[in-house]
């Protein structure tokens, strides 16, 4: 059954439609690509999906339409996203920006922690251990403690990576996560993205140029042009498909 | 942050040292201005809260310490309350004000933000003189001094101790709750919205909390000084208040509960020293009348200097010194 089923929305920005009619669905423990030509709105799907835009349509996560939700309320849900340009905060360090993300399952209140009551602790300790299952599953456990600030770009991308996971979603959006990253790093990447399916099972949304990548790991890709879904279907298909070649690939 | 380099650790224990043997050492007047910078040491890590770490700009500091103090005042003044009603009571009406200063900051942001802190400020401030004027207590409400088995808190000999362990609690449990999932939540907000939003945090609620801790802990800063000073006067919570608060979360240096600390140190001796510096001068008795006005103006200078040379302010300095990284 689909995770998440995205039901012809359509949104414009004034007079400019951004989104016409874009369907696509994912389902648990599947991998879809979402690509398409710069300004075909897939970051914009992602904003819908996230409560952040208001489109038309539906967006339905576990049968439930989520549009028109806030931000934080379609977290709660288990819905986690990473940021094109990792958008880390700045003021923590790795694990902290991890723990950030532990904000809705960790129960304490201002008052109990400042206290240091021993309620607050126990799940401050609590949630420390999980977000070190999760360094661990990225590597990030050496880096713990450094300021986020310190670290290159591709790591920094990575824990933005790592914090989407530590909300503990079951569907993730991966906005470019390759985007400046260099060979090695993208090779890395690759595998944590593999890992994370082999190993949580959870529904994914990958915004990507690498097209190589998508071939490789994609189980599905879904192509965006001009605001509309141009073609959908396994990675075979749709990269040899004359359209999309036309629209997007170019000659190959 | 919790690094105990050798250092660290002499530096801590000789600053205890000092702080223990002070009352034993100084006069009278010294531990007076020593006590003022505890009391501003209160306020300015609540402030430190509010805008260094969770990014919230307030200009309605001094009207928030002048409804703790006015809390305190007019407990006493009606119904004879100690200070054991007045001070938490103090807390609850500034966390009760704090959610009004924060509601504003759920639409507004920077400049807009301080203006409209700002209004409330005035606010606070036309209640306490309407208060005053009133009931004909059109120079100030005298508070007596808090009376603890018997033992009276009138002088600042006794009133040292009593601050300085107020000060290491406010910071302790500032420390706390930084080190938590609020903390974590402020920084996040802090440094951009959406993504914070985007991973579960509600940002509305966390800056109100913000508004309403900071506020509480403000208006008992402002109640410690209505009983510490014996008088509470609107007068004392004038607009440069707020400034010299300000100022103390920026030269100490911003996003530090130690810059908190130094910033209030540095603010509240200043003018001591430049009256002590103005007496040296040989002309000094042209200079008396404008001590206020060189005072403002070192001020003003000082902070820009700040802002300009040194964003980290002292604690970047300290960083520097120390060999650490720098403080961005």
């Amino acid at each position: 059954m689909s995770e998440l089923v995205v039901d012809k929305i359509s949104l414009s920005f004034g007079g400019l439609q951004v989104l016409n009619e874009v369907s696509l669905s994912v389902a648990e423990g599947e991998l879809l690509a979402l690509i398409g030509p710069n300004g075909a709105g897939k970051t914009t799907v992602f904003n819908c999906i996230s409560g952040l835009y208001r489109p038309t349509g539906a967006v339905r996560f576990r049968g439930q339409d989520i549009i028109g939700k806030k931000p934080h309320d379609v977290a709660a849900l288990g819905i986690a996203r990473t940021f094109q340009h990792g958008e880390v905060f700045a003021r923590l360090n790795v694990a902290d920006n991890l723990m950030a993300a532990r904000h809705l399952a960790i129960g304490s209140n201002p008052l109990s922690e400042m206290l240091g009551l021993p309620g607050a602790r126990r799940q401050e300790r609590a949630h420390r251990a999980q977000i070190a299952r999760i360094l661990d599953l990225c590597d990030l456990t050496g880096l713990a403690d450094t300021p986020v600030t310190d670290l290159p770009y591709g790591t920094q991308k990575l824990v933005g990576f790592a914090r989407a996971l530590a909300l503990g979603p079951s569907l993730l959006l991966l906005d470019e996560p390759s985007a400046g990253l260099t060979r090695e790093e993208r090779e890395d990447l690759a595998y944590y993205i593999l890992k994370t399916k082999a190993e949580l099972g959870i529904a994914m949304i990958w915004i990507e140029h690498d097209m190589q990548m998508v071939a490789d790991l994609a189980d599905r890709i879904h192509v965006l042009d001009y605001g509309r879904s141009l073609a959908d279907g396994p990675p075979g298909a749709v990269l040899n498909d004359p359209e999309v070649i036309k629209a997007y690939l170019g000659t190959v | 942050m919790s690094d105990l380099s050798p250092m660290r650790v002499v530096t801590a224990l000789i600053a205890i040292a000092a702080l223990i043997a002070l009352p034993f050492l100084a006069s009278g007047a010294t531990l007076d201005i020593a006590n003022q910078i505890l009391l501003a040491t209160i306020g300015a890590i609540a402030l430190m809260l509010l805008t260094g770490f969770a990014g919230q700009i307030s200009l309605g500091h001094a009207g928030l310490l002048a409804a703790g103090a006015f809390t305190a005042g007019i407990l006493a003044q009606e119904i004879a309350a100690p200070f054991w009603i007045g001070i938490p009571a103090a807390a609850l009406t500034g966390a009760l004000l704090g959610v009004i200063f924060g509601l504003p900051s759920l639409r507004l942001r920077g400049i807009y933000l301080a203006v409209s802190t700002l209004a409330l400020h005035f606010l606070v401030v036309y209640v306490g003189g309407e208060y005053e004027t009133r009931r004909g207590f059109s120079t100030g409400i005298l508070i007596d001094p808090p009376v603890v088995f018997g033992f009276e808190f009138w002088d600042p000999v006794a009133w040292y101790p009593v601050l300085l362990f107020v000060a290491v609690i406010v910071w302790l449990l500032a420390r706390n709750l930084l080190r938590s999932r609020t903390g974590r939540a402020w920084a996040a907000i802090h440094d951009t919205e959406p993504v914070a939003a985007a991973l579960g945090i509600n940002v509305a609620r966390t800056k109100l909390w913000a508004f309403v801790i900071s506020s509480a802990i403000t208006a008992m800063a402002g109640a410690l000084f209505a009983y510490y000073r014996g008088f509470v006067s609107i007068e004392a919570f004038s607009l440069f208040v707020t400034i010299q608060y300000v100022a103390m979360i920026i030269i100490g240096g911003m996003g530090s509960l130690l810059g908190a600390v130094l910033g209030a140190a540095f603010v509240t001796v200043l003018p001591h020293a430049i009256e002590a510096a103005s007496a040296l001068l040989p002309s000094s008795g042209g200079l008396a009348g404008s001590i206020f006005a060189m005072n403002y103006a070192a001020f003003g200078l000082i902070m820009i200097a700040f802002l300009v040379f040194e964003p980290g302010g002292l604690v970047g300095i300290l960083r520097r010194i120390g060999g650490k990284r720098g403080t961005r």
